[in-house]
């Protein structure tokens, strides 16, 4: 590509629109890009709960299928709070549960203790009449499973019940012949189904299921209902709203007085450089919050020190490149031959290091957890950009200023007049 | 020009005794793993009035079973105060004993209008682990970069430059994990996360260097100096960019302790402060010690 005098004009602007879409965002219709506003925070910076799950006192370990059980209780009662900006993991190894989640802006009523011990309850199954009186119980569920129905060729779900709950149950789609029998989970109605005669054999069928989906669903929440045990968390950890908002608005000012400063200093020291500098910085900044912001990765604390990390490091690319272009202008090259090879010279050394940090980023999010993976990724990103940004997008606009006659004063460089000569 | 290898006594001097005083330090004061990584429990709350810790300490003491410490910190910003409860033990503390602590403190001292603010109950074998995978990630990182600067620098002898850039890493992590224990910081999952960026942070200083004198090495004016000479010189060349880099650096995290501190931000000011120690370490390292290793290391297989 060949770079004329008025390109850096035009990467300037591309840096300025990048910079304002990772500001602002884009709401245009179909076109939807998250902005700096819409990072998803880590609860060590916002605010939240976070909190690992394990039965209570059972003395085996948990079936994989108990575990996927006890995670759709816990979703279906984060739902009915609405709380649906949330992450629930399972670990099969460990036979536990992990639960983030963050509070809601401009929410008062801080009681995590009594959220996270609510969370962890044993779910309640109930079956129903219209009047809302309580016929059976979900420990009277033996298991509940999703068939297709030969005949109309649709999923149903097939409910088996024990001794007890067999009986409970003729009596109950006795009375409630050509009514609805109504299944809650806790206080959510799961399913209504239409009873059509007497059910004696301890055997019941759902049908009418919209979708494969939604019998599977509807089947594994059933399930839920006759978890055996409840769970209890003894690792959890949560932290204000008023004090994750706080810490977050200290750390937008001081990372706002930091870059300026770091601006300032590179105007003055570097002159011309250090303006080509600071847009180079402000692009890799831009380009890093949309990397968090469109796919929405957590950002915690160790996450912020990879941010500086990989800034610190931009930086240094610039100064290696603004050094190298000096001392070539001081041994007298030409202005020209001086960008060009202060560039090439710079390049190894801004290579190894960015490269090494990029494997140790790679080395992290294999063996990291938790809140290092948030650290690896944002170093890792960061590292890419300064590639990009801090040798490519800086050298195109440098060599493009230093075509325009104005820009062509040595001193303009960073070098003393004295040195000029 | 200033003559780096000539002055290595000094510098060794200096690491040696501020190692020394860490290790002083360390034997003194002991290693604080915070809860993150031994297990147990820190409540915070705020409040407004005055206090009496012990009183709070018995009742959550006889509610709980448990030992508790009780603290007041205030914060210099907004003048708010909060009330730390330490629960000595390493296990957790389940959510339903926690809601009745919540309670009795709340009803007892129901003047001082608590309002929680942080919890953080942690059982010890699920910090151990997150420990050892930080540290496994740490050690493999190690190996990378001998192995890579091995690669990469075969013309200054790979192995001595891996082998030296490993000895200031060590340093530098030392010194960042002596700064936890002399500023009182508990040894937390920042401490990963700043041991990991200095890590990043210096071997990219040392990088610098090596690359300055790979190149210097076939220029033809360095030709006929000494070793001595050429890595003094490269040294010297850089130093501009090496100190820019670390005053930048060191000011942009100074900026955000400051503030982290004014407002009593503990998560942060626990590791920009051995974050800004650790970035002047890494300068440190590369120039006054890195560099003077590399002649010796010549020297000795010269003989």
């Amino acid at each position: 590509m060949r770079i004329n005098k008025n390109m850096y004009f035009i990467v300037i602007l591309l840096i300025i629109c990048v910079g304002l879409v990772a500001f602002f965002g884009i709401k245009a219709g179909p076109i939807q890009i998250k902005s700096i506003q819409d990072i998803r925070f880590g609860i060590d910076i916002r605010g939240g709960v976070e909190a690992i799950y394990e039965p209570k006192d059972l003395d085996r370990e948990p079936t994989d299928s108990e575990l996927e059980s006890a995670k759709l209780i816990m979703e279906t009662r984060l739902d009915s709070q609405n709380i649906l900006d949330r992450e629930i993991t399972i670990d099969k190894n460990n036979g536990q549960i992990l639960i983030r989640f963050p509070w809601k802006s401009g929410e008062a009523d801080f009681n995590p203790e009594e959220a996270i011990s609510e969370l962890g309850e044993t779910a309640k199954l109930t079956f129903r009449d219209p009047e809302g009186n309580i016929l059976i119980e979900g420990k009277d569920v033996i298991e509940s499973e999703v068939e297709i129905d030969k005949q109309i060729n649709r999923p149903v779900v097939t409910l088996v019940f024990n001794e007890e709950g067999t009986k409970l149950f003729a009596d109950a789609t006795e009375k409630l012949i050509d009514q609805r029998i109504s299944i809650y989970m806790d206080e959510t109605l799961l399913s209504s189904p239409f009873v059509k005669n007497k059910i004696t054999d301890g055997k019941s069928i759902i049908t009418n299921m919209e979708s494969m989906e939604y019998a599977v669903e509807l089947s594994d929440k059933i399930s839920a209902g006759a978890l055996p045990f409840s769970l209890i968390s003894k690792n959890h950890s949560s932290i204000s709203p008023t004090l994750g908002f706080g810490a977050l608005e200290v750390m937008v000012k001081a990372g706002i007085i930091a870059f300026a400063l770091v601006c300032v200093f590179m105007l003055v020291y570097y002159r011309l450089l250090g303006f080509v500098a600071c847009f180079a910085l402000i692009l890799q900044i831009s380009v890093q919050m949309l990397a968090l912001s469109i796919p929405q990765i957590t950002l915690t604390l160790p996450g912020i020190a990879g941010i500086i990390l990989s800034i610190g490091l931009g930086v240094d690319a610039n100064v290696i490149i603004s050094e190298r272009v000096m001392e070539e202008l001081r041994i007298g090259k030409t202005l020209d031959g001086s960008i060009e090879s202060g560039y090439k010279k710079a390049f190894s050394a801004v290579f190894d290091g960015n490269l090494t940090s990029i494997v140790i980023a790679i080395i992290l999010m294999i063996f990291g957890t938790g809140s290092m993976l948030s650290f690896a990724y944002t170093l890792m990103v960061g590292c890419v950009l300064n590639f990009i940004s801090g040798v490519v997008i800086s050298r195109i606009m440098t060599i493009s200023l230093s075509l325009n006659k104005v820009f062509r004063k040595k001193s303009l460089y960073g070098i003393k007049y004295k040195e000029a000569i | 020009m200033f003559d780096f290898y000539k002055k290595r006594k000094i510098f060794f001097a200096i690491s040696t005794f501020i190692i020394m005083l860490g290790i002083i330090s360390v034997l003194i004061n002991g290693i604080d793993l915070s809860i993150q990584f031994k297990g147990g429990a820190i409540i915070k709350y705020s409040f407004i009035g005055d206090i009496d810790t012990n009183e709070v300490a018995d009742k959550a003491s006889s509610v709980l079973n448990r030992n508790t410490e009780v603290q007041v910190i205030e914060d210099m910003a907004t003048e708010g105060k909060k009330l730390v409860l330490n629960l000595a033990g390493n296990s957790g503390l389940d959510s339903s004993e926690q809601q009745e602590l919540d309670n009795i403190l709340k009803t007892e001292f129901s003047e001082l209008n608590l309002q929680l603010s942080e919890s953080n109950m942690v059982e010890p074998f699920i910090g151990k682990r997150f420990l050892i995978n930080g540290l496994i990630a740490i050690a493999l990182s190690a190996v990378f970069i001998i192995l890579y600067v091995r690669f990469r620098f075969k013309k200054i002898s790979g192995l001595s430059a891996g082998v030296i850039a490993l000895i200031a890493l060590a340093h530098d992590v030392s010194i960042v994990f002596f700064s936890f224990i002399l500023f009182k910081i508990p040894i937390n999952d920042s401490f990963i996360a700043v041991t990991l960026t200095i890590i990043g942070y210096s071997i990219n200083d040392t990088i610098v260097i090596y690359d300055r004198i790979r190149e210097n090495k076939n220029l033809p004016k360095y030709k006929k100096v000494s070793y001595e000479n050429l890595v003094n010189n490269s040294i010297n060349e850089t130093l501009s960019r090496t100190i820019n880099t670390t005053v930048t650096t060191v000011a942009s995290v100074g900026i955000v302790y400051i503030f982290a501190y004014l407002y009593n931000i503990e998560s942060i000011t626990s590791f920009a402060l051995p974050m800004m120690v650790g970035l002047i370490s890494g300068c440190y390292s590369t120039i006054c010690l890195a560099g003077p290793m590399m002649i010796m290391w010549q020297k000795k297989k010269a003989v």
